[in-house]
């Protein structure tokens, strides 16, 4: 079975490793952008930057360090394959290299594993293997299977050489922005953090970096209180959705991290939906923790120099959109109304009308007067209205009271 | 380029300048790509974009280029501007940098959310009836009661000249990543945008520069086979609202009509499903007019098998339920 402590050869990774590090990925993986963001900056009081490894090769940081570990692997254990478990990007950095490097490459998944995931897996020339119910439990299968058939487990964070090419973004981030006084990295094993870590300490002694979890799984948190590590249920962060933290991360990152801060679920969810309208970007739900944690104690970082690790952007379509619509819902910019009619010709026009002349913009209207169980000389119409914010909403509904029609909010809104 | 009203059209040197002009105020977007999406559609795709600009379109860098050259003594004044859009935001934003005041002029109906942002950004929104109202007369009135100095969206040399700073940055940025464009593609409204970037890459990269427009706009393209400014037919419409220029500005058309090589067009839905990619595989949020390019380069509206190009993705201010209709695709 894999043991993390085994691969300690060169004891922890220390920033030599990182640097050799930044050689080995050139030309490798992409030197993401990092760019300001006055935007971020006006909304939350702090001087924001982020670090764009949502556009890194395969969406995700991930790609670092696999490359990093992979390109270590003797010429006997490159023929022989490696081993990955993974639902995510850590399947995709594994499967993007393997092929390019000519190894082949085995990963296990949960039974349960949405099919677009394991057919982009495939399609970087991976073998999929579905077992296990959990993440945990495949890899438990994985680490079993790569010890049978003599292949290398390519582990997801609790590597040294993984945690080395994860610090190369921090490494790339400070080279951009050497003057930040704060970077705020997501936390699942704790692979990037710990890189972050090392590299920010080997900038500047004053640099700091503070960890972002959230809420279902706040496992290094947990252990930094002493207790121990659980998590469970469904998060929009999968990507850090990790119930115990690496073997050798965690003592990096207790050596050099101050805190760690746990956000809830709808902070991550409003947080992926602000990098959208406010910053243009895709960011996946562990990639707007950080940002999500500078929006929720705003006072604690004003004034500073932060850059945001934006870890990665893959988002499920149906899930974006569905973050995208609630939080216009969320924000009062768009509400379902359900409003009496009389049946009589012109309602419907006054009706539109007053919400007009408040300013809400009509965006759907639904007249069922035909089948639903309503008096015959009535009506009930629902309509969906763009607006500024809850306040207008209300300022709508009475209008529209006060001109005899009734109305009630179907879209539930801050407004109770 | 010697006064602020000049009507020449720009030449390479003023793009060079207005760089010089917006270096430290305008961004320098990033060029973006992603190797996988190159293997699967068998050309290199590069995109630069815009909408990380700035008030999140193109728009900034014209806007600035004007006013920052304002002399101080006419400062006071202020500037006057007719949109409901992208131009607005560009305006409001480098008045406001500038220490100045804007107006700009909407249309009374024009969606609350643009009114909000270009306020946010520190405009004074005016709204105008289009039923009763001629915001040409406003806009009029203010210039000779306060002498607010006009900034046209497009036909106008410094406004051209600040947009091709795009240009300018693509051919110094494809030297960073070693790609040497086989063509470069530009969405078009009035075609301040692809005309100033057209003017840089003839003068740098010199590869084959094409617009791209919604088929129901497809001015450009209709003017650049005629040979002159061709409108759009009545009654045309488009979800790309940030293209609907009525027809191919005067002063823009005099440099496109020269430097472009073709104009393409595409569907609201390939524009959508450009979107959708840009979201997806690009990480980026563009606007559907901003994604016309980008759908002429997925859509191979032009053959590019093994070849690189470069699509600008002009701006990303789309309604959240745009972007969730584009999901949908």
């Amino acid at each position: 079975m894999y043991d993390p402590r085994l691969r300690t050869e060169h004891d922890v990774t220390d920033i030599s490793d990182i640097n050799k590090a930044v050689e080995l990925l050139r030309g490798q993986v992409f030197r993401t952008p990092a760019i300001p963001s006055p935007g971020l900056s006006r909304l939350t009081g702090a001087d924001v930057y982020l670090k764009l490894e949502n556009q890194q090769v395969t969406g995700s940081f991930k790609v670092r360090g696999s490359y990093v570990r992979m390109a270590a692997l003797s010429d006997a254990e490159r023929k022989a394959g490696v081993v990955a478990a993974s639902a995510g990007n850590h399947a995709q950095g594994v499967g993007y290299h393997a092929e390019r490097l000519g190894v082949p490459a085995t990963i296990y998944m949960p039974a349960n594993t949405p099919f677009t995931k394991v057919a982009r897996t495939e399609a970087l020339g991976a073998k999929v293997i579905l077992e296990g119910e959990t993440v945990a439990e495949s890899r438990v299968i994985a680490m079993q299977a790569a010890e049978a058939d003599g292949k290398v487990f390519i582990h997801p964070y609790d590597d040294p050489l993984v945690i080395a090419g994860q610090g190369t973004a921090t490494v790339e981030f400070l080279e951009d922005v050497p003057d930040l006084e704060t970077i705020i990295v997501p936390i699942g094993g704790g692979g990037l953090a710990a890189g972050c870590c090392i590299a920010a300490a080997a900038h500047k002694s004053t640099l700091e970096v503070v960890g972002a979890q959230a809420d279902a799984y706040p496992s290094m948190a947990q252990v930094f209180r002493g207790e121990k590590p659980h998590g469970k249920g469904a998060t929009i962060a999968d990507g850090i959705a990790v119930k115990e933290p690496g073997v050798l991360t965690t003592p990096i990152l207790k050596a050099h991290m101050k805190d760690i801060a746990v956000v809830m679920e709808a902070d991550i969810e409003r947080a992926v939906q602000i990098m959208v309208d406010v910053q243009r970007l895709i960011v996946e739900g562990s990639g707007a923790v950080p940002l999500a944690v500078l929006l929720e104690s705003p006072e604690r970082f004003k004034g500073r120099r932060v850059g945001l690790m934006v870890s990665g952007g893959n988002i499920d379509s149906r899930l974006l959109s569905s973050v995208l619509m609630r939080g216009l819902v969320r924000d009062g910019r768009l509400a379902r109304l359900r409003i009496s009619l009389t049946d009589t010709p012109g309602s419907l026009g006054a009706v539109t009308g007053i919400i007009g002349i408040k300013g809400g913009n009509i965006v759907d209207v639904l007249h069922q007067r035909m089948f639903r169980d309503v008096p015959v000389k009535e009506a009930e119409v629902d309509i969906a209205i763009e607006t500024i914010d809850a306040d207008h909403i209300r300022e709508i509904m009475d209008a529209l009271e006060a001109e005899g029609f009734g109305t009630r909010l179907l879209s539930d809104t801050s407004l109770n | 380029m010697d006064s602020l009203n000049s009507s020449e059209p720009p030449v390479f040197a003023d793009i060079k300048d207005a760089a010089r002009q917006l270096s430290g105020w305008a961004r320098r977007t990033p060029l973006l790509e992603n190797t996988i999406l190159n293997d699967e559609l068998g050309f290199r795709l590069i995109v630069k974009p815009e909408c990380l600009q700035r008030t999140g379109s193109f728009k900034f860098r014209g806007a600035f280029n004007k006013i920052s050259r304002i002399p101080e003594d006419m400062r006071s004044k202020g500037v006057v501007a007719f949109s409901s859009g992208n131009h607005a935001q560009g305006v409001a934003a480098a008045a406001t940098l500038m220490g100045m005041k804007s107006t700009i002029i909407m249309p009374k109906d024009a969606p609350r959310a643009k009114i909000e942002n270009t306020k946010a950004l520190g405009g004074d929104v005016v709204l105008f009836d289009r039923q009763t109202e001629s915001r040409e007369e406003i806009g009029e009135r203010l210039q000779k009661e306060q002498g607010a100095i006009l900034v046209k969206p497009y036909d106008e040399p410094l406004i051209i000249a600040g947009q091709g700073t795009i240009g300018l940055e693509i051919s110094e940025q494809v030297g960073e990543i070693d790609a040497k464009p086989d063509a470069v593609i530009v969405p078009a409204g009035g075609g301040g945008l692809v005309s100033g970037t057209a003017l840089a890459i003839s003068e740098t990269l010199a590869c084959p520069v094409y617009s791209a427009e919604p088929d129901s706009f497809d001015d450009h393209k209709r003017s650049l086979e005629a040979g002159s400014r061709q409108p759009v037919p009545n009654g045309a419409s488009s979800i790309c609202d940030a293209l609907l220029a009525p027809i191919p500005g005067e002063l823009t058309f005099s440099l496109n009509s020269r430097l472009l090589t073709g104009g393409l067009s595409v569907s609201d839905d390939e524009a959508l499903m450009a979107m959708k990619r840009a979201m997806l595989s690009l990480k980026i949020v563009v606007e559907p007019g901003g994604a016309v390019a980008l759908a002429a380069a997925l859509t191979q509206k032009i053959d590019l098998k093994g070849k690189t190009v470069v699509v600008v993705c002009s701006g990303g201010n789309a309604d959240p339920e745009m972007l969730a209709r584009a999901l949908a695709m």
